[in-house]
């Protein structure tokens, strides 16, 4: 019951009862620091245990087939929201997920080609990507000129694969819009 | 007031109730602090005693806060569907940072549970503080009962955490353990049913059982042990204060008319405390806080460090994946079954061309006559207040040998099931090698 004393038993010098206060402060601070920590490790360790590691989610680099076997002009790949633009022997890839909230936009053919200004620049667009969910309107090029969208769409880097010659889309690299892969 | 200043006021604010500074310090601090409020303003020595009460019903709160603290992670990061069950508890034990201490630490809490809860009611009834002593009004045989049902809802709470990692140990353990309750007359079939939700273990059972443990159950306990816990402080206490109390009225003290500091006192009726003898509070008790508060905090800090040991020392088993057309030989209940299994195994009784299967007299009437016996034995217990709260007390010499007698059988049997049986449970010596089983058909 040592422990439980809280005054200094008769005889004690003021020096021994200063010096056991000292000791039980020390130790108590040890004691509750211990606790701390073990309370922190626990905390942080459950919190660690959350953030994954290893995701169960499809890759972001993936390879989409042969250049001369993709058709000419525009190809839609449903289950990656990406739009893959063939023109000759150049290649680029834009994303068909709208900047505003997400949703998919469509590639809209316009009845005429359309003059439009972009970075001061004059250009005639026979498309535009329309998105179906509050109204966005994109350029050809992804550019953003109507709706809530608040950036252009994004655009992918395209590469050859040196093992079999496919094309493989990055969807962790982004590159802007002069972006080319010639083939 | 500078910042530093603020600081400390703010400190010392937060942490007062933690260290009083005085008697009366300590007694508002345990009504004003939420955590403490539960215990009373004063606690006889007697009760504190480590040698006791081992503190073991404290362990087992911590081990059950232990086990919600992981629990709760543990709920983002398995899934509850056949497909994916097993592999999510692979992650756990491979991918997941600290997942195989989060996963063993809730293993190791479990089984130390059911140990220590099933240990906490051998005290109690070593003790004979399932008896009321010498206070009017309390109800120790309740509390009693409400503990025996608490152990009941930890062998369940063991029992559906076992099927949720879906690998061969899990599927033919609950299989085992969901026949044997089939066995129970004209109800059977149907519980096992229900349980399942379905004839076979299946995706049903999976989610039934983990909804059960992750929430029915934890939810049963936690009303049941706050109801428990209320009842300790209406009896007056540990039992062994009602020891206390005789010893002094033996030494001819006169009764104290005791103040209340709760509202039963000043309503209709009357409490335990305005009619009882009180310990002289001067001589013989000691504030909660700091006294019970740190032994407490002790309790939590040991249980926690020999928890964590243990699961780093004993990393949790991942068995095969749960594979129906296979079953392992031996199949085993979990360990606080095992006792059970041993005694199906051996009471099949064959009455000429009648068999009356062991399942039912092994696995439903024996232990359901033990629990009743449980029940009713406060009520039937005439020993005298003498041997309230007092360890091997000599007037209940002989229903401690027969409990522990009791006791020893379940223990011996569940180390044969454990240690002794084999394949076939035929016999094996713990150095014997086990035949080579086929696993395939």
């Amino acid at each position: 019951m040592k422990l439980f004393r809280k005054s200094a038993p008769t005889g004690e010098s003021k020096t021994a009862a200063t010096s056991r206060e000292g000791r039980r402060s020390f130790l108590q601070k040890v004691g509750l620091g211990g606790m701390l920590a073990g309370l922190a490790g626990f905390s942080l360790q459950s919190f660690r245990s959350l953030i994954p590691n290893v995701l169960y989610e499809p890759p972001q680099k993936f390879k989409i087939g042969s250049p001369s076997l993709l058709a000419e002009g525009v190809t839609f790949l449903e289950d990656k929201r990406l739009y893959v633009f063939k023109e000759g022997n150049s290649f680029y890839a834009i994303s068909g997920v709208c900047t505003h909230l997400g949703c998919t936009v469509k590639y809209t053919k316009l009845n005429q080609p359309k003059q439009v200004e972009i970075d001061g620049e004059k250009q005639t667009i026979p498309f535009e990507f329309h998105c179906p969910c509050h109204g966005s309107k994109f350029y050809a090029d992804g550019t953003h000129y109507a709706g809530p969208a608040p950036q252009p769409l994004h655009w992918y880097r395209l590469e050859v694969s040196s093992e079999d010659g496919q094309l493989v889309v990055n969807l962790e690299d982004e590159v802007d819009q002069n972006f080319r892969l010639t083939v | 007031m500078s910042f530093t200043e603020a600081t400390k006021r703010i400190y010392s604010n937060l942490t007062w109730t933690w260290n009083p500074r005085s008697d009366k310090e300590a007694g508002d601090a345990i009504v004003k602090n939420l955590l403490l409020h539960w215990f009373p303003n004063k606690i006889s020595k007697r009760s504190l005693s480590w040698n006791y009460s081992f503190y073991l019903g404290t362990i087992s709160f911590v081990l059950f806060m232990i086990l919600v603290a992981t629990g709760v992670v543990l709920m983002f990061l398995y899934v509850p569907s056949v497909e994916r069950a097993y592999s999510s508890v692979k992650d756990l034990e491979y991918v997941v940072s600290f997942g195989w201490l989060l996963r063993g630490l809730h293993r190791i809490c479990a089984h130390l549970m059911v140990a220590v809860v099933f240990l906490h009611m051998v005290r109690v009834f070593l003790t004979g503080a399932y008896k009321n002593g010498s206070a009017v009004g309390a109800n120790r045989p309740l509390n009693w009962i409400i503990g025996i049902t608490l152990f009941l809802v930890t062998l369940l709470l063991s029992f559906t955490g076992y099927l949720l990692p879906w690998d061969q140990l899990a599927y033919w353990a609950i299989t085992v353990g969901t026949n044997i309750a089939s066995a129970a007359p004209l109800v059977g079939k149907w519980i096992r049913f229900l349980l399942l939700g379905g004839s076979e273990i299946d995706q049903n059972a999976l989610i039934r059982f983990y909804v059960l443990h992750v929430f029915f159950l934890p939810i049963i306990v936690l009303l049941l042990f706050s109801w428990h816990m209320w009842r300790v402080r209406k009896d007056g206490g540990l039992a062994v204060v009602d020891n206390e109390v005789l010893k002094q009225r033996a030494e001819k003290v006169p009764p104290v008319r005791s103040k209340t500091y709760s509202l039963l006192g000043i309503t209709q009726g009357a409490t335990v405390h305005v009619q009882n003898t009180m310990v002289d509070e001067e001589q013989d008790s000691v504030p909660s806080t700091p006294h019970l508060t740190r032994r407490i905090w002790l309790v939590t800090l040991g249980t926690f460090i020999v928890t964590v040991l243990l699961t780093i020392v004993f990393r949790a088993p991942l068995d095969t994946p749960a594979n129906p057309a296979v079953t392992p030989n031996p199949a085993k209940a979990p360990w606080y079954f095992l006792w059970l299994q041993e005694i199906v195994t051996d009471t099949t009784i064959k009455l000429g061309a009648f068999t009356i299967n062991g399942a039912l007299i092994g696995g439903i009437l024996l232990p359901g006559v033990l629990v009743l016996l449980a029940i009713w034995w406060p009520y039937r217990d005439k020993s005298g207040m003498n041997s309230v709260g007092v360890w091997f007390a000599p007037e209940r010499k002989r229903q401690n040998v027969v409990f522990l007698l009791i006791c020893l059988f379940i223990i011996v049997f569940t180390i044969i099931g454990t240690f002794v049986r084999g394949p076939y449970w035929n016999f094996y010596w713990p150095w014997e090698t086990w035949p080579e089983m086929p696993v395939k058909f």
